[in-house]
């Protein structure tokens, strides 16, 4: 292709060469640059599904705040809470910019989350019913958090991963959040033992969903070759499985807790973690709306967001 | 959207300590300029010192194109502007017995007077 020629008379096949190049190379795409129709839609529901997520993530978890054990630990998942709606707002806009060319906003990713088009992450439609319940979202569905959001942050996509970078360092001090109050309970009386066990069998399944199917032929479709080509993340759900089991099996077995797979081990000739997979079924009945807590937590958000409308129709300077 | 509505596109920046730069923090909706600073607190100043915060109206903001952006790029050959392009007189001062004054050295003078 011609330097000499102006950016916008480039054909779509002259500007893909040149957006492949610059992502070969590492440099970032940003929200008004060229970009191709797959990558925009990919990042669009990545980025939206992300950040409503960090919304509906904050719901189980604000559960716990009026019934904390003690003000410093109140004020500690007060912060952790705020963080996450935080999060969630950077996601948004985003997910917003992509959106933009498109003629949508933030009203639609509303109203998409309401209707069920726009899913949340398969861990917060889940019941919280106990203090381990708030110490475990904290330790280790964030640890998985971190996990995949990590391997992000070199995202070819700009305002994403500046967005990941924000969310990761804030990330650090969530899991802190949470390895704090397990840690507590780990060494406290036999109940509170037991609460913590109770929780890391609850959660164990839903944690392993976490991740995403291995490929497509469990759930239909998967987004990971895409993201990958894109250079948007570098390693496949499986990948990151592993990694999490990698990084926190060990910790777990140290409090003297138990994993609820008797079958599971690590291969050391492979170099592999060999467990029951969770029934994907399940899964995708999950993020269908269909789990323990789906109804109730977007019921409460539609609910503030019908009570506040007053509030956005009396700010709205387009009146 | 964008220039009016509940929904409006602010670009955020603050700068860390009254000497620091102004940096750029990221985006975010809010109905007015009032809120849009209450909200850019709030969003991005929970934890890090913070001595100031701008919010400009992103439609404000003339951005560049790619190609105006490619423009940008220089060749490398402005040694003349840079002390680099002058580096050899280290060696010359050193002839005459004398250090160089050098960027490091002459930044250094400001602030107190020797008696102090």
């Amino acid at each position: 292709m011609s330097e000499a020629t102006l950016y916008q008379e480039w054909t779509d096949e002259q500007k893909y060469a040149h957006f492949m190049k610059r992502i070969e190379v590492g440099e970032k795409i940003e929200a008004d640059d060229w970009m191709p129709e797959d990558y925009r839609m990919t990042l669009i529901k990545l980025i939206s599904m992300h950040g409503i997520s960090e919304i509906m993530g904050a719901l189980p978890e604000k559960e716990w705040v009026p019934k904390a054990p003690s003000l410093k630990r109140k004020l500690g998942i007060m912060a952790k809470v705020q963080d996450e709606m935080g999060h969630g707002q950077l996601l948004l806009r985003v997910a917003e910019d992509l959106m933009k060319p498109l003629g949508r906003t933030r009203e639609d990713i509303m109203q998409d989350l309401f209707s069920g088009r726009l899913k949340f992450h398969n861990v917060f439609h889940m019941e919280a019913p106990t203090w381990g319940d708030a110490g475990l979202i904290g330790w280790l569905v964030d640890g998985a958090a971190i996990i995949t959001q990590t391997n992000m942050l070199n995202a070819s996509y700009g305002p994403y991963a500046r967005a990941l970078k924000r969310i990761c360092a804030e990330e650090v001090f969530h899991a802190q959040h949470g390895e704090a109050i397990i840690m507590a309970l780990a060494e406290g009386t036999e109940k509170q033992k037991v609460m913590v066990q109770d929780a890391v069998n609850r959660w164990w399944e839903a944690l392993l969903m976490f991740f995403g199917p291995g490929d497509a032929s469990t759930t239909g479709t998967s987004k990971q070759d895409i993201t990958i080509k894109y250079k948007i993340r570098t390693k496949t759900n499986e990948d990151l499985r592993q990694d999490f089991f990698t990084k926190y099996i060990p910790r777990v077995l140290s409090l003297g807790l138990t994993l609820p797979d008797e079958t599971m081990y690590f291969d050391q000739e492979k170099n592999l973690w060999v467990y029951k997979q969770p029934d994907w079924n399940k899964f995708k009945n999950i993020i269908k709306n269909n789990g323990p807590k789906s109804n109730e937590r977007l019921s409460l958000r539609r609910t503030a967001y019908d009570t506040n409308k007053w509030v956005r129709e009396a700010l709205n300077t387009a009146n | 959207m964008g220039s009016e509505g509940f929904y409006q596109e602010f670009e955020v920046f603050s700068k860390r300590t009254d000497t620091s730069p102004l940096q750029y923090q990221f985006s975010l909706l809010a109905p007015n300029r009032e809120l849009a600073l209450v909200m850019a607190q709030e969003n991005f100043m929970r934890r890090e010192p913070v001595a100031d915060i701008w919010v400009v109206k992103r439609s404000d903001i003339r951005k560049m194109s790619l190609d105006e952006k490619q423009s940008l790029q220089r060749l490398d050959n402005k040694d003349y502007r840079t002390t680099k392009g002058y580096g050899y007189l280290k060696k010359k001062w050193r002839h005459y017995e004398q250090e160089m004054l050098d960027e490091n050295e002459i930044l250094s003078w400001g602030g107190l007077k020797k008696s102090e």
